[in-house]
């Protein structure tokens, strides 16, 4: 995708996310040009020097006459060289206390900016790009531009990473399964600022920088109106700057896009060999884990160094017409001081302005190329953005607590790749009742509870909640119905009373005890040295999974929903522990529909009914006592074959 | 996750938290001290880097007096050439020179600049390109050293770290090792050299402006001196609020299966744009204090640079002589007085004194943040791992005899011991069962044994030899576990299963997959073995994962297996199957079984029943359901599944 047609979409898409913002940018480009623009008289005090001061010409009768706005600032100090020198100096201190920009090479500019040190990679060089714009003065103008754009940057760009942020969350649950958590991390954090970067470098920098040119250009022509060639020469250094890197762009966006996915790579290994870190250390693949972060690490600075080499290519590349083109003008002016038509101040002069041209054209000259850049970050961004989401469609009806029940009607439900996880299922559940699923591996029991709270839609069939089908309600009233027991327990880094509020965030300390009760971890939770408010650390790596999983189910129990559902509550559960959750689930299910995912008997002994599912669907259902009688049941079978062990 | 058996006090172990805000002149030090050693590796490159940059700029010196007096005094102002510049470009000396000549000899020295330019340009940038190498180089090995110390850290400092406060170290703060590099070593340097040039030239032209430098150097230090510390404190706490931001993210992206689950999607963006609001903030108010900080240098600088151009001018006014540059036989080109050539190049070389002024300050500002993620980065190396080798650690070759555990004390935090006075044999060639409630301590027992951490009292030896004095890679080696947890990684099932042996044949991983009964599902798949799994194994059942990662610990041939919990996701008829592979596999190794379902401890060799961090039995099966104990009291729980299973009622 670098065609130039989608690289123009890219770029559309950028500006409209910023069109919000755009009395602040029109703000921030009339800042940049106010603090530049004064920079034009820059050269003239030197000039001024030059002829009237160390020359001793006296104002006014040097060969090539001023412009007139010149003379009318100097003519008062013109009656001795001192008086002059001194107003040039009065005139350099106030330009540079206002814009400063006082004798500074093009390449090291004083410009107010707070580009603090990066390093040389893609990630770490975009904690800059997610503060910083681009100004070009110091001084006191310098210092309100700075200020101004840091603050525009990072309200920009709060708003565009809380929008991927909040987009990632809308992902559909499958999504997970192929992006890796440290690719996504690297979109959020690194990925983004290249929306405030494109519009500070396709828009303003080229604006600013372009128009300061222009007008560098037209000052030359205002000071040496006899010479045109002067700012004909000038224009076309600007224009070599322009398209000097456009050759270089679909290169830069190959390198770009190999950058960032690299770094991705990089924080992604990082990322993985730190979750598993329990895997790694138990397995002794410590080395085995260091090893591929280096490789992967390398990598991106490789990536990052190939980038690098590219702009330089592209900088030599301008270097050697724009040199021809400086060598003309200097060799032509030389002339014209060599047979008096000029000054020697108004060879500094022209040095004056060859500098601040140099300054525009290095600004416009990697244009291209900083557009690719934050083209490549763009698509990544965008390519997440447009990932369907959960939800997007028109909002549904709102759900109302269960009152007769939830019905699967013959529901099937196969992956884009056809696999088939679940078909011709025909299940009720209903307030008052816990239906529970039993099976072998893979038989489509998590499948069956991932339909409930959409986090799967069924290809054929339907489910209804209270007679209404599941995909015509809004998503989250319906999940604000269900409780949800993952087979794997994730709690977060936070409090335990923050982790159980997370179901319910009103939910009261003595709702919270109560919840604890039931799900028998109120010992434990009582034992912690701050009780509720004790930090669970990492994923609350403090804790042992039973507890853990105790907590999980707290949490689903805080939240008072007309659906529970656990998948394999009791797995990590020890007999006395599941003993008191299986007369928890009695209790709990006076209110509440549970679905209870197990393969233990004691845990679905009780249950209203029982669904073997075999081969993807349901090949047996009723009461315990009811399976256990029919002679040949898969449900016997699989009993027996547990009791007898 | 083997080690939490009881809930310990987060921050048990010393988790890098935000050290003193504060670092003072020693610290900063300490931390260049550091810095300096990290460049050992690539002490060569910065000499050749250094040489390169040196030799350029002694080179283009005299070019470019030469230069500018050739364009100013002989072209410009038409003074006559001194005979050793008219030998060098070929011309005659005229007395008066004729505009001819002038015009020939401003065509050669833009002719000459120009080319010099084109060659140069490239030059210098080649340089710059090798010395970003040369940084990458220093940052990819603290990098590298990072990771490789996170892995190294116990599972009491894993507890409590936060996933994306390392990451965040690793990424972002270790970058700052080569800002450091280039910060603290190569621009100060660089800067110092041309300063110190500068002011050396500046002393050829007249002492006057030597001294504007070196008055001038002191005051802009006072400046930084003045900023600095505000500087740290906002930077750190602008990291730490990226940090902590970074966190958020990498949390959230972890759970988002509950997020979803619990429609908490507003809950953790509103959480999100806090700490996202909050890393902002902390980076406006270290930024915004950059800013102004440098606007004072940058003034500072440009009044000097002002001063001295006046100054210049009126000494060129009145034409003085330049002894400094006679003396050093430039005299003889023309130089030995001021013109306006000397000008312009003595105004150059003050003002490239005073740039590097003003970057040595910047720098120092830099350095700042520089020096704070590095303090950062610090924190985290300076984690001693718990676990590590004796220094005479030997290595362990082969398990004869068994294991023992003598009088094992064990806490996360010191006021809740999770294992309390624990001894028992487990001799080679058996199945040791460990049964016990839900945090009675089996899996920390087993952290123990794999020495994932050490005991504080008591200890375990392996043959009679102190576990601690045995070499943990070694170690670490002829064991493997099964973990309860499985985390399995973004790679294909045949890469996840010889993740721990690297070197295993096809046919071994197969044969692996076979005993944990995961070659039947593997077959099923479209691309069998080869099949990708997504980041942590998302794309499979919990029982699949189970198998897989019951495999990878069987790849190993490890002489002593941990089963943590094997079977708990596996159906009744996996499990027993599964289980009947494991018994003919384990003849002759050690095999650790962690369990609470009692039917599958039936035929261990050897049962230890665990309440409260004790030992509270501990036998065969017949023998121990005799005995009115615990394990009875299991066991009847259990018979009463049996029973169900049989159709009956408990």
């Amino acid at each position: 995708m670098t065609g130039l047609g989608s690289t123009l979409r890219l770029f559309a898409r950028a500006f409209a996310y910023v069109a919000p913002a755009k009395e602040a940018f029109a703000i921030k480009a009339a800042l940049m040009l106010t603090a530049s623009l004064p920079m034009l008289l820059l050269p003239w005090p030197v000039k001024l020097i030059v002829d009237h001061v160390i020359e001793g010409i006296p104002l006014g009768q040097q060969p090539l006459p001023h412009p007139a706005f010149i003379d009318a600032l100097f003519a008062p100090f013109a009656g001795s060289p001192g008086e002059l020198l001194f107003a040039c100096i009065a005139f350099q201190v106030a330009l540079a206390v206002l814009i400063g920009a006082v004798g500074m090479s093009a390449t090291e500019r004083g410009s107010a900016d707070s580009q603090l040190a990066g390093g040389f990679d893609r990630a770490s060089r975009t904690e800059n790009e997610a503060n910083e714009g681009t100004s070009f003065a110091s001084g006191l103008l310098g210092l309100a531009d700075a200020l101004f754009t840091l603050r525009l940057t990072q309200r920009l760009n709060h708003h565009y990473r809380s929008a991927v942020f909040a987009r990632l969350q809308r992902l559909p649950l499958r999504a997970f399964d192929d992006e890796s958590v440290g690719d996504a991390l690297f979109r959020t954090l690194y990925d983004t600022p290249a929306l405030t970067q494109a519009v500070y470098r396709i828009a303003l920098s080229p604006l600013t920088s372009g128009i300061f040119g222009v007008c560098v250009v037209l000052a030359m022509n205002v000071s040496f109106g006899a010479h045109p060639l002067l700012w004909q020469l000038g224009a076309g250094l600007l224009a070599i700057a322009f398209c000097s890197s456009l050759p270089f762009a679909a290169a830069m966006r190959r390198r770009a896009e190999r950058a960032r996915s690299s770094g991705a790579t990089a924080t992604a290994t990082l990322e993985e060999g730190l979750h598993n870190v329990l895997a790694v250390q138990a397995l002794g693949a410590g080395a085995k884990e260091r090893d591929r972060y280096d490789r992967a690490s390398w990598d991106a600075f490789a990536s990052y160094r190939r980038e690098l080499a590219l702009g330089m290519g592209a900088f030599v590349a301008a270097l050697v017409p724009s040199a021809a083109l400086v060598a003309v003008a200097f060799f032509y002016v030389g002339g014209l001081v060599i047979d008096g038509a000029l000054s020697r101040g108004d060879f500094v002069l022209l040095l004056g302005y060859f500098g601040l041209l140099a300054f525009a054209c290095i600004d416009v000259g990697g244009l291209w190329l900083r557009l690719q850049d934050a083209a490549s970050g763009l698509e990544r961004v965008f390519a997440l953005m447009d990932l369907p989401g959960e939800g997007d469609g028109p909002r549904g009806t709102s759900v109302a607590r269960l009152q007769s029940e939830i019905a699967f009607e013959a529901v099937a439900v196969s992956l884009p790749n056809g696999a088939r996880l679940l078909e011709d299922v025909s299940l009720t559940l209903r307030p008052g009742r816990v239906t529970a699923l039993i099976g072998p591996a893979g038989a489509g029991k998590t499948t069956l509870a991932y339909l409930l709270p959409r986090f799967l839609t069924p290809s054929a069939g339907r489910v209804t909640w209270d007679g209404a089908d599941l995909s015509g309600l809004d998503l989250d009233a319906l999940r604000q119905q269900i409780a949800f027991v993952f087979q794997e327990t994730q709690l977060f880094d936070a409090t335990v009373a923050e982790n159980l509020r997370l179901a319910k965030p009103s939910a009261t300390d003595a709702e919270l005890w109560r919840a604890l009760g039931l799900a028998a971890a109120d010992d434990f939770v009582r034992e912690l040295p701050q009780q509720l408010a004790t930090p669970l650390g990492r994923a609350g790596g403090a804790l042992s999974v039973g507890q853990r999983q105790r907590l999980s189910i707290a949490r689903a129990l805080v939240r008072d929903a007309s659906l529970l559902i656990l998948d394999e509550p009791s797995s990590a559960l020890d007999p006395e522990t599941e003993q008191r959750l299986v007369a928890t689930l009695r209790e709990v299910s006076k209110t509440r529909a549970v679905l209870v995912i197990a393969h233990r008997l004691s845990t679905i002994r009780d249950a209203d009914e029982v669904c073997v599912l075999e081969g993807n669907t349901i090949v047996e259902r009723g009461t315990h006592a009811d399976l256990m009688a029919s002679a040949n049941s898969a449900y016997r079978r699989m009993s027996s074959r547990l009791g007898r062990e | 996750m083997p080690a939490a058996a009881e809930p310990a006090a987060p921050h048990a172990e010393p988790a890098p938290a935000g050290a003193a805000h504060e670092l003072g002149p020693r610290d900063l030090a300490r931390l260049a001290r550091r810095c300096l050693s990290l460049l050992a590796p690539v002490r060569r490159h910065l000499v050749a880097l250094g040489a390169g940059f040196g030799g350029l700029a002694l080179l283009f010196f005299p070019i470019g007096a030469f230069l500018f007096d050739l364009v100013w005094t002989r072209a410009l102002e038409g003074a006559p050439l001194s005979p050793r510049a008219a030998d060098w470009l070929g011309l005659p000396v005229e007395a008066l020179p004729s505009p001819e000549q002038r015009r020939t000899i401003l065509m050669r020295a833009v002719m000459i600049g120009a080319a010099i330019a084109v060659v140069v340009t490239p030059l210098v940038l080649a340089i710059y390109y090798y010395q970003v190498w040369i940084l990458q180089r220093v940052n990819q090995l603290l990098r590298v050293r990072l990771v490789e110390r996170l892995q190294q850290l116990s599972l009491r400092f894993h507890a409590s770290q936060r996933i994306g406060d390392s990451l965040y170290r690793a990424l972002q703060d270790s970058a700052m090792a080569t800002q450091l590099v280039e910060l603290l070593v190569m621009i100060p340097a660089a800067g110092v050299a041309r300063l110190l040039f500068a002011v050396a030239i500046s002393a050829l032209f007249s002492w006057q402006l030597a001294a504007m430098l070196l008055v001038l150097a002191p005051a802009m230090l006072w400046l930084g001196v003045r900023f600095a510390p505000r500087l740290r404190v906002r930077f750190r706490t602008a990291r730490e609020a990226q940090s902590a931001l970074t966190s958020r993210v990498q949390e959230t992206l972890g759970g988002i299966r509950v997020l979803k689950a619990y429609g908490a999607e507003a809950f953790e963006l509103a959480r999100f744009e806090q700490a996202s609001l909050a890393a902002f903030g902390a980076a406006y108010a270290a930024r915004s204090l950059f800013v102004r900080f440098a606007v004072a240098v940058f003034w500072a600088s440009a009044f000097a640079l002002i001063a001295a151009g006046a100054w210049l001018a009126l000494r060129t006014a009145r034409s003085a002589p330049i002894p400094g540059l006679d003396a050093i036989g430039l005299g003889s080109l023309g130089l030995g007085v001021f013109t306006l050539a000397t000008y312009n190049y003595a105004k150059l070389r003050f003002g490239d004194g005073a740039s590097s002024l003003r970057q040595l300050l910047r720098t120092l500002g830099r350095a700042q943040d520089v020096a704070i993620g590095l303090d950062r980065v610090f924190e985290l190396l300076d984690v001693e791992p718990e676990v590590q080798d004796a220094p005479n650690a030997r290595a362990f070759e082969i398990l004869r005899e068994g294991i023992r555990f003598e009088h094992v004390r064990f806490a996360y935090s010191a006021d809740r011991p999770v294992l309390s006075d624990v001894s028992f044999e487990a001799r080679a060639g058996s199945v040791l069962a460990v049964v016990g409630a839900t945090g009675a301590g089996k899996s920390t027992l087993m952290s123990l044994v794999l020495r994932l951490a050490d005991p504080q009292a008591g200890r375990i030896t392996v043959d009679g030899v102190d576990l601690r004095s045995l070499g943990l890679a070694s170690w670490r080696g002829a064991t493997s576990i099964a973990l309860q947890e499985n985390l399995l990684f973004k790679a294909t099932i045949a890469e996840n299963i010889r993740y721990a042996a690297p070197a295993a044949s096809d046919d071994a991983v197969r044969e692996a997959a076979r005993i944990a009964c995961a070659d039947e599902f593997i077959g099923r798949l479209p691309a069998g073995y080869d099949t990708m799994l997504g980041e942590r194994g998302a794309k499979l059942s919990t029982g699949q994962r189970q198998r897989i990662s019951l495999a990878r610990a069987l790849a190993k041939q490890p002489q002593l297996l941990i089963l943590d919990e094997p079977t708990a996701s596996l159906d009744g008829d996996t499990e027993r199957r599964v289980l009947a592979n494991l018994r003919s596999w384990a003849q002759g190794r050690l095999v650790f079984l962690v369990t609470h379902r009692l039917a599958t401890v039936r035929h261990a060799t050897q049962i230890l029943v665990l309440a409260d961090g004790r030992i509270a039995d501990e036998g065969t099966h017949d023998e121990l359901a005799l005995r009115a104990g615990l394990y009875a009291r299991l066991l009847a729980h259990d018979a009463s599944d049996v029973r169900a299973a049989e159709g009956g009622h408990p």
